[in-house]
């Protein structure tokens, strides 16, 4: 059993796109992963209303979009860039949302986040495109006829309805907006230091000391040409020991190059599969998510860790994701 | 040019280290070179025979083969090792002592109908200027070599061909295209490719071809593969023009 759900962009915000977890079948013949810049937030949106961590998500970049609600909505929002609101009402974010027909949502600036992700029950409608609903701009395929939202664009929800979502509708289904008293406490999934963790390269040693010292102990500004192939980081510039060259080789999100002038790039989701530029360092994969949520002039600063422990860090994550779905598992019984 | 009748057996020869948590980078080498490619594409089609637990896919590049893998299934998997990394590094290096039978006749070339038209050619003459050679010399040399897909790169279905006759080698240019047509064959230093969509683009074009390149509607998008053979073939305005499915 599932309900048919739709929502109407009213203002369409800067680049807002459907994203899921990516797809990774088709890196070998040159497709990024693309999918949600902050995978966590996305995934967490969907667990909180019983959804699949992977089902499709609207991916809104900083503020200035609304949409209504053409039925009765069951939804949940994660990320760090706006909160929800509809008229004086604040809307919490991680957390199971009914929003009855007509109702107009507007998401708010807070400053503290680039990126936000907006889940349905059931997941959103788009057409599975290379394993994949995730948009992928650069090529204009998957998500929504492969491109941006636009002001009255409408979307519908997909049928992925588990037993838990249908029950958080029935209980919390009304004539005015509500939520549940729970909610999921996304800051304990992340780290009270603000440091971006990073494991080194494989070029690593290509650098001078001085640099790799600058590197960890300078601070760096996001770009205002940054964008979800990559962050472009303004700052101390990188010096090579080792002037040679380096054949293009593999590279994934959270690969730090370092290009011909010395500068960084941080590489995210919508990245080429390959690189030619020498690898500085690896962005722990937990702490992509953080940089998904840096704004062009926030800084960031790094710290290197162990591969092994860049390792453990994600086990430990992953081991704690399925402690909240087994526990929401179990509210929604 | 490759000879189709070798037929070798060889051991595999490569150090790992990590890319990422979720994948391990095979080095083979640190030189373009026939032998290194072949041995990536031998063991990348190993490995799909051989897979692990976890396994999701691999990215070759010129001396290198990128697995990519599934973190949790492979520490819960039997495989040994004190770390995810290790555990798959291990799997791979027993992997290796394989020795494996170079057989280059698996393979049937792939041609592919370029049209060298001034219309598509933006920079024949360029390129025919710099190697002091005329536009027919360039075509000639052009359709006369058998190239390899060394790396699958850049955009989507991009593939980086090598093999190309010194003669006809050329920089890229100084100042890139803001768009460059889909299926623009272009050359940069020593090698050649295929621009498979609508991009912007460094290389010196000097002609196009009608086949898409890349596609989504197809099982495999990308027309070609890291480790193919491929041949040019010229074709004129009007078979460019006719060319069914375009």
């Amino acid at each position: 059993m599932q309900i048919e759900m739709e929502i109407c962009f009213y203002k369409a915000g800067i680049q807002s796109t459907i994203q899921d977890l990516g797809r990774y079948p088709y890196l070998s013949q040159g497709v990024p992963l693309s999918g949600a810049m902050d995978s966590l937030s996305a995934r967490l949106a969907n667990i909180a209303i019983g959804n699949s961590e992977e089902l499709a998500t609207i991916e809104f970049t900083y503020a200035a979009a609304s949409f209504v609600a053409e039925t009765d909505l069951l939804i949940a929002y994660g990320g760090e860039g706006v909160l929800l609101i509809t008229g004086n009402l604040t809307l919490p974010p991680y957390r199971p949302l009914f929003l009855p027909k007509g109702t107009m949502v507007e998401l708010q600036n807070n400053n503290k986040g680039a990126r936000t992700y907006v889940a349905i029950a059931g997941g959103w409608n788009a057409p599975t495109i290379l394993a994949s609903k995730s948009t992928y701009l650069t090529a204009a395929f998957g998500g929504y006829h492969g491109r941006t939202f636009i002001a009255k664009d409408k979307l519908k929800n997909d049928k992925n309805w588990s037993d838990g979502t249908l029950k958080l509708f029935n209980q919390l289904q009304g004539k005015e907006p509500k939520f549940t008293k729970w909610g999921i406490l996304a800051k304990s999934f992340l780290p009270d230091d603000n440091s971006i963790r990073v494991v080194p390269g494989r070029e690593f040693s290509w650098f001078t000391s001085n640099s790799i010292l600058h590197f960890v102990s300078s601070s760096y500004k996001i770009a205002l040409n940054s964008n979800r192939m990559g962050l472009n980081l303004e700052g101390a510039a990188i010096e090579r020991s080792k002037k040679e060259e380096l054949l293009s080789t593999a590279v994934a999100p959270g690969t730090i190059q370092v290009t011909g002038n010395g500068n960084l790039v941080l590489l995210m989701t919508d990245c080429q599969t390959t690189g030619g530029y020498p690898r500085i360092a690896q962005v722990a994969a937990v702490d992509i998510p953080r940089c998904a949520q840096l704004k062009p002039g926030d800084n960031i600063t790094f710290k290197y860790i162990s591969q092994e422990n860049a390792e453990q860090l994600y086990i430990e994550q992953a081991l704690d994701i399925n402690i909240l779905k087994i526990a929401i598992n179990d509210k929604l019984q | 040019m490759i000879d189709k009748k070798q037929e070798t057996t060889s051991s595999y020869s490569f150090q790992t280290y990590a890319l990422s948590e979720q994948a391990i980078t095979l080095e083979f080498g640190n030189e373009i070179s026939e032998e290194i490619a072949e041995q990536i594409n031998s063991f990348k089609e190993l490995l799909s025979e051989n897979s692990f637990p976890g396994f999701k896919t691999t990215v070759s590049a010129y001396t290198t083969l990128t697995v990519f893998y599934n973190l949790m299934e492979v520490l819960t998997s039997g495989l040994v090792g004190a770390t995810c990394f290790e555990k798959v590094s291990n799997y791979l290096h027993q992997l290796k002592q394989t020795t494996y039978q170079s057989h280059r006749i698996s393979k049937p070339g792939i041609t592919i109908p370029v049209c060298y038209h001034e219309k598509f050619g933006f920079d024949l003459q360029e390129v025919a200027k710099i190697n002091k050679l005329t536009v027919n010399e360039v075509i000639q040399i052009h359709t006369s070599a058998h190239y390899r897909v060394f790396m699958i790169g850049f955009t989507p279905g991009f593939a980086y061909l090598g093999g190309m006759d010194h003669r006809i080698a050329s920089p890229r240019k100084s100042t890139p295209r803001a768009s460059l047509p889909a299926g623009a064959v272009g050359i940069a230093g020593n090698q050649t490719g295929i621009y498979p969509l609508k991009t912007p683009g460094g290389w010196q074009i000097i002609g196009q071809t009608p086949l898409k390149m890349f596609d989504i509607h197809r099982d495999q998008p990308s027309f070609l593969n890291a480790g193919d053979e491929v041949k040019f073939k010229s074709i004129s305005l009007d078979e460019f023009n006719d060319w069914p499915c375009r």
